[in-house]
């Protein structure tokens, strides 16, 4: 009888039972996506968008309120304005919520009872009301200031109105990415120096005043920089032009071949060391049906990886990288990255010059004659050409000088003379020689060209429009109030047994909490916190409900304008993806380090 | 009671003046607070603000564009659930004593609240009126200040010296519920506020009337309050029946099904189709199920039940995926699982009997619910939903969570599973939901869905974003679950396989019970931020509560100019959501006191 | 004829070989100690009984039935062998008696007025009936474990392994948990008992074995075991612990 059901017994198999249910399961859901696809490919065929990426290089026809660019040429740079928007309200934000919500998580734990209390209060206020309804709050209290036409024009020290908000601020130079690489690298010299210090002090025991030491340098060097040091860090420019050279002779079959053999290099290591550790003396090389599906797993998406890297995906993805002219009139690939690197960060920084903005209503503008020529040097306010301003319909003529805005060397023309140019395009690059990295100014209120409409002016000060404010505000607001109970509880974890030893040793609370607790709590706070940073970064997303245009608004306007929704789609999903694995990448190295320290 | 206040006087020093650095702090934020209150008094008093927009607009904040000839209808939903309600507070009630001296004490303090707000108040306020010119005028006189502050005061000694006196009077806690709720009704009939009225030409009558707050509602809230007391006895009267609790807990699942599906959607029941579908698979599954329990004890059914239970499986799954009516997929779904747990229960004959009942109830409900669902509605509105407004909201916080819910279970489970394939799809669903935020996939609902559904199938708005919300909602319930899961031992499993359980007895008997238990205050967290979240709807154009407050009451400007007061609306939308996520967090936080979560 | 019969049984931990070859046999109604120091591989032979752990060479064969992939293999002998472990692993979130009834009316499809009875019969036979509505958390250990000798009970195995029992216990417990298996014994029960109570051998095994470093050192009646001991492990490992 046993025997006689031998045959049929592998039905009752558990690892075939296993397997079988696994593989029916993968091959139903993948029939089901496919069906759906299926589904996608008739529907877009009957109205007539088929899926393409053709958009991302064509001119989209509609401008953005904010942004690097305002005008985009290609539905790329529309995009990549977008992230930026998106990564200025992210990185800012992150940093004010931070501070802020460990503040108020202080606060929180403080035994004054109208702090607690009123910190308490602010906490249940802010958590227990939809972010959104928080963010349009706050646009509607800016929105509703007078407009902007009813103030006088003039220089403002704080300004408000419906257009939204601008305060005096430091202004950046061109020369100003230099001098924040500089100022970076002189914090990290200072605190290397400090450490060195403290160095000498243990083995040698003699007071080596480590603090001044670093203090001193550091201001020392700020002195030197401010007044023309800081061009020294234009070795990275000079560098990162070479670096762009040889970038740019690289063929595209170039990446498909390393990212192919790379993977096919990691697959292969981590295939020989599985196998490697099931060879050993004990183990006698014997596999369990787990084992062997790890390593049909590797195969598989190695495979996958060479098949992808030789198809039109890697194709695209190698144009991409060498940043391809033809395929991409993109300024994204990693040449194109070198060059800016090599323009913004060389010891004359190179500018750009556009046309005034000041000639709103005027849209184009006929070149008379160029005065300065390439090689030629100017200094501020040298007028570099002559030019005839026209309106839309070109009746309204109005003979504009075009100033040199910066001290330097002229290094490109782009228009030559009889050429029309829209305003805002850039007309020459200039090497600048001569200028401070930043310069402190105050808003300004202008009249736009001879409309009634006024605007806060360009380069003065600093003005967030009311879209910014609103999800500024509100995504720190909300995020600061969540550090801030990320902040209590990691002080309440340790600080119960910890308070009492380090009060026994004769420590004043504040010393306390800054070199006892606070480092021992920040262990337990990271991950929680790397938490709300995700959550922070996925709240932007809302600035679409004000007007803002990050990537989410700037995605709903290109598919407004295309109708390809679906690619809009898979972009946003890949760089919320590149995002959040950034800021866990981040959080989970300081975790790392933080464990190496407590051992 | 010098020496109480003495002793108060003395903590307080100690905790507000304790160090130099701690007054400063103290008086700073003292400064702060006080002007930040003064701030909103008076942002609230100018006569820029128009704070009928408010008031004005109830109807179109609860129910949008429901007709108002149908609005029994409305108030027939409150009233359920409020009698539902006073029964479970009745089976519930707590045997918590409050004793008098602590409601005097709590009045003394809203007493003291509302002195402080009226001392501070300013009296003189400013805002800046169109052309950029700061306008500053009156907005608290003196007399008015007056006029509130001796009462008060009046109010408050009286409550603060009745605590000395000896009363032993207390109160069981569940009673002062119906206490809260009373102040609330009765001043309806009572408080009189300016309203908007429109006289024949439809032009607003200036002054504005002033009428009692609400006219038109205080009759239904008054019939309310009493059904809601009256059920609380009757639950009161009904506590000892048996496995009334699991009843009652039921009945709290159902109750939106039957609100959303029949009493709000008023559906129009088409009787053919009655007939000739819902009652023959009505018919076929109940006879199904009573021949299941019939032959449950017989022996040649025993031997054959695994292949039995086999093609049932197989019949469900071919089922799911054809294109058979809803109610006869589902009763498959329910036959399936009947069958499982069948032999399990019955046994005697008077098991099978009650067994067979509650069979026969559930495909009732199943397709009275059902049919109201799937029929089109008779209610006639402009627009494309009858949900709209707070009873938007409510449908997709409680929807939300009823398809997230379970789909956040299994994912959790499988995502902890012993299958490699299994686990790797499963953790690829979950991340790359949660990669995005959720607006991208209410954007993906609103015009991205539609692209893959087969041609001819279309989905309501509503329903599209209930299919993504299933997800997004699931994929963090799943990760919350998860933590659970991972918070059972090893040897719970050990023990189920040891006693011989099937993997499947093992997850729904020993496993989830424990990981859900453990993961209770999480899970309350997740559904208040799913609650929180509704309000993205209004990007995509849905008119929930939100986008009533936000949108449609400020650009209304027929039959009343409305527009430009978008920061009342806006306030007001703000402290009701509050109200809801500040109460049910603070219940949960009470939940887990009593399950002792908390403590470690 | 023997009930439980093992050929050459062998398991690895990834790269440790934790059971090196093990072949024995238990005969019905036999009671066998199994002792050895912690890591020598007892605890994982007994789990390889009733598959906790898979082994990956060698034979068991249980009551006739071989231990092999098979579905149907597996909850046969699972059916058949009762388990008891060192953390008594009762389900903390069910009352003691559905504790007991849970198996019996999910697994045996029994009635719940039937399983009930027996479960009640189980708790007076270890002599807790009174904790019946309790919660686990609510008993102390030594009553904890007794409810777990119940709950494998309720299956009616013919045999009962037990992994560690007593270690997690404190002193005063442990007997009382002793007492119910030395009753358990005395009524003519299979039984494999890992433990390092050698008051229990000595009373009531039939045999003992000493495992070390995943192979079977020492197999001998108790009396040549503690008195005359074959090998010198063994003689080292009575030192040790005695």
């Amino acid at each position: 009888m046993k025997n006689g059901l031998k045959a049929l017994s592998f039905f009752r198999n558990v690892v075939f039972l296993k397997w079988a249910s696994q593989i029916i399961f993968l091959v139903g859901l993948l029939y089901i996506i496919w069906s759906y696809i299926q589904n996608a490919v008739v529907n877009l065929e009957q109205t007539n968008i088929a899926f393409s990426w053709g958009w991302l290089g064509e001119t989209p026809g509609v401008s953005i309120a904010e942004g690097m660019y305002t005008l985009p040429n290609s539905g790329r740079q529309m995009i990549q304005v977008g992230m930026l928007n998106m990564l200025r309200v992210t990185v800012t934000g992150i940093f004010a919520a931070t501070f802020l919500g460990t503040f108020l998580g202080i606060a929180r734990l403080s035994k004054n009872y109208i702090v607690e209390k009123t910190s308490t209060g602010l906490l249940e206020v802010v958590r227990n009301v939809p972010l959104l309804v928080q963010i349009f709050f706050f646009q509607a209290f800016v929105l509703t200031f007078p407009r902007l036409e009813v103030f006088d024009v003039g220089t403002y020290n704080l300004h408000v109105s419906a257009k939204g908000i601008a305060f005096p601020w430091l202004n950046r130079q061109p020369t100003a990415y230099l001098f924040w690489v500089y100022l970076l690298a002189i914090l990290i010299l200072a605190n290397r120096i400090y450490k060195w210090r403290v160095q000498i002090l243990e083995r040698e025991g003699r007071e080596t005043r480590p603090f001044l030491w670093s203090v001193g340098i550091f201001l020392g060097l700020l002195v030197a920089g401010w007044y023309g040091g800081y061009r020294i860090m234009g070795i990275i420019g000079f560098l990162a032009g070479y670096i762009s050279t040889g970038v740019d002779l690289l063929p595209a079959i170039f990446y498909q071949i390393l990212f192919s053999s790379i993977a096919v290099f990691i697959g292969f290591k981590s295939t020989k060391k599985f196998i490697d550790s099931k060879k050993s003396e004990e183990a006698q090389g014997i596999y369990s049906d787990d084992d062997y599906f790890k390593i049909i797993l590797n195969v598989i998406v190695v495979l996958l990886v060479v098949v992808l890297m030789f198809s039109s995906v890697g194709l695209g993805l190698s144009n991409f990288l060498v940043g391809d002219e033809i395929v991409f009139k993109a300024d994204w690939g990693v040449p194109q990255f070198f060059d800016g690197v090599n323009n913004k960060l060389y010891w004359n920084p190179e500018a750009k010059i556009v046309l005034d903005p000041q000639l709103d209503g005027m849209k184009r503008a006929e070149i008379i004659d160029w005065i300065a020529v390439p090689g030629t040097e100017v200094t501020e306010g040298d007028v570099v050409a002559r030019a005839t301003a026209k309106d839309l319909k070109g009746d309204l003529n109005q003979e504009i000088s075009i100033y040199a805005k910066y001290t330097g060397v002229i290094e490109e023309v782009f228009v030559s003379e009889g050429d029309t140019v829209k305003i805002n395009e850039k007309t020459y690059d200039i090497r600048v020689t001569d200028s401070k990295p930043l310069e402190l100014s105050r808003p300004r209120v202008e009249q736009i060209g001879t409309t009634k409409f006024k605007r806060y002016a360009d380069g003065y000060g600093k003005s967030l429009s009311v879209g910014y404010f609103a999800i500024w505000l509100g995504v720190v607001l909300y995020t600061a109030i969540f550090i801030s109970e990320v902040v209590r509880a990691g002080i309440m974890a340790v600080s119960k047994g910890q308070s009492e030893a380090g009060l026994s040793l004769g420590l004043g609370r504040g010393a306390l909490l800054r070199l006892v607790v606070l480092p021992q709590a920040i262990r337990v706070m990271l991950p929680p916190m790397g938490n709300q940073y995700l959550n922070l970064a996925k709240n932007t997303s809302l600035g679409i409900a004000v007007a803002y245009p990050e990537i989410v608004a700037v995605g709903q306007t290109l598919y407004n304008q295309e109708g390809q929704t679906l690619p809009v789609f898979l972009i946003w999903m890949a760089f919320y993806s590149t995002v959040s694995l950034t800021i866990s990448t981040i959080i989970n190295y300081y975790n790392r380090k933080m464990k190496i320290v407590e051992r | 009671m010098v020496d109480l206040i003495k002793k108060n006087v003395k903590s307080l020093q100690e905790s507000l003046f304790s160090s130099i650095g701690s007054s400063v702090l103290t008086i700073a934020t003292t400064y702060l607070v006080i002007n930040f209150f003064r701030g909103m008094l008076g942002f609230a008093l100018t006569s820029d603000k128009d704070w009928l927009a408010v008031l004005n607009n109830m109807q179109l904040y609860m129910v949008q564009a429901y007709p108002e000839e149908d609005f029994i209808r409305v108030w027939l939903s409150v009233g359920l659930t409020f009698v539902l309600a006073g029964l479970s507070i009745g089976i519930w009630r707590s045997e918590e004593r409050v004793k008098s001296s602590q409601v005097f004490n709590s009045f003394f303090k809203g007493g003291l609240g509302v002195l402080f707000f009226t001392i501070i108040a300013p009296t003189n306020a400013s805002f800046m009126g169109n052309d950029g010119s700061v306008i500053t005028e009156e907005v608290f006189s003196m007399d008015s200040r007056l006029g509130i502050l001796i009462p008060v005061v009046v109010f408050c000694v009286i409550f603060f010296s009745i605590r000395f006196i000896n009363v032993k009077f207390t109160v069981n806690s569940s009673d002062m519920v119906f206490f809260y709720l009373f102040i609330p009704v009765a001043l309806l009939w009572f408080v009189k506020l300016p309203t908007i009225q429109l006289d024949q030409n439809n032009e607003r009558i200036i002054p504005d009337p002033i009428m009692p707050i609400a006219s038109s509602t205080k009759i239904p809230w008054t019939v309310i309050f009493v059904s809601f007391l009256v059920s609380y006895f009757i639950g009161m009267y009904l506590k000892n029946i048996k496995s009334i609790k699991s009843i009652m807990s039921l009945s709290w699942f159902l109750l939106p099904l039957l609100i959303f599906s029949w009493i709000f959607k008023k559906p129009q029941i088409d009787m053919s189709l009655v007939l000739g579908s819902d009652l023959p698979i009505f018919g076929v599954f109940l006879l199904w199920g009573f021949l299941v329990i019939t032959f449950v004890n017989n022996s040649i059914f025993k031997k054959y039940y695994s292949t039995y239970l086999g093609v049932t499986f197989l019949l469900t799954l071919a089922g799911v995926f054809s294109g058979l009516p809803m109610l006869a997929k589902t009763c498959l779904l329910l036959i399936t699982l009947f069958s499982v747990v069948v032999p399990a229960v019955s046994t005697s004959s008077q098991g099978k009997r009650s067994l067979l009942i509650v069979w026969a109830v559930a495909l009732v409900t199943l397709t009275f619910l059902l049919r109201g669902g799937a029929s089109d509605t008779g209610i006639v509105v402009p627009g494309s939903s009858i949900f709209g407004g707070f009873s938007l909201t409510w449908l997709l916080a409680i929807f939300g969570t009823y398809v997230s819910f379970p789909l956040g279970v299994l994912l959790a489970l499988g995502r902890n599973s012993k299958l490699p394939i299994i686990r790797i799809v499963c953790t690829g669903i979950i991340e790359l939901t949660r990669s995005v935020p959720y607006i991208t996939w209410l954007f993906f609902a609103s015009v991205t869905l539609a692209v893959f559904l087969p041609a001819g199938v279309e989905f309501n708005l509503i329903v599209r974003v209930l299919m993504v919300t299933a997800f997004f909602s699931g994929a963090y319930f799943a990760e919350n679950i998860r933590g659970g899961l991972q918070s059972i031992p090893k040897g719970q499993y050990e023990a189920a396989d040891a006693i011989g359980m099937s993997p499947f007895q093992k997850i729904s008997l020993i496993i989830m019970p424990q990981a859900l238990r453990a993961v209770i205050p999480t899970l309350v967290s997740s559904a208040i931020t799913a609650f929180k979240d509704s309000s993205l709807v209004t990007i995509i154009g849905l008119f929930d509560f939100l986008t009533i407050g936000k949108t449609v009451i400020g650009n209304q400007s027929i039959p009343v100019n409305f527009v430009g007061h978008d920061r009342e609306n806006l306030i007001f939308v703000a402290i009701v959501y509050w109200i809801f996520t500040f109460t049910l967090s603070r219940r949960s936080m009470k939940v887990e006191k009593k399950l002792g979560l908390g403590e470690r | 004829m023997s009930i439980i019969q093992t050929k050459d049984v062998k398991k690895w931990f990834g790269d440790f070989q934790a059971l090196k070859g093990i072949s024995m046999d238990v005969a019905e109604g036999e009671v066998l100690v199994v002792c050895g120091p912690s890591g020598s591989g007892k605890s994982t032979f007994i789990r390889c009984i009733n598959r906790l752990e898979q082994h990956q060479e060698g034979q068991i064969i249980v009551d006739g039935i071989e231990l092999t992939n098979d579905l149907k293999n597996i909850e046969a002998i699972r059916s058949e062998v009762g388990m008891v472990f060192q953390s008594f692993n009762l389900f903390p979130h069910l009352t003691v008696m559905q504790n007991i009834t849970l198996a019996q009316i999910w697994v045996r499809k029994k009635n719940r007025a039937e399983s009930e009875e027996k479960a009640m019969e189980l708790l007076e036979r270890v002599g807790i009936p009174e904790q019946a509505q309790k919660f686990p958390g609510q008993l102390s250990g030594g009553q904890q474990q007794r409810v777990a000798i119940a709950r494998a009970l309720a299956m009616e195995p013919k045999i009962m392994l037990f992994d560690e029992p007593t270690s997690a216990l404190d002193p005063e417990m442990i007997k009382e948990v002793l007492d119910v298996m030395k009753e358990l014994a005395k009524s003519g029960m299979t039984m494999i008992v890992v433990t390092h109570e050698m008051g229990f051998a000595k009373e009531v095994a039939d045999r003992v074995m000493l495992f070390d470093e995943g192979m079977l050192v020492e197999e001998n009646t108790p009396e040549e075991f503690f008195n005359n001991p074959k090998s010198d492990r063994t003689k080292l490992f009575l030192s040790q612990i005695l």
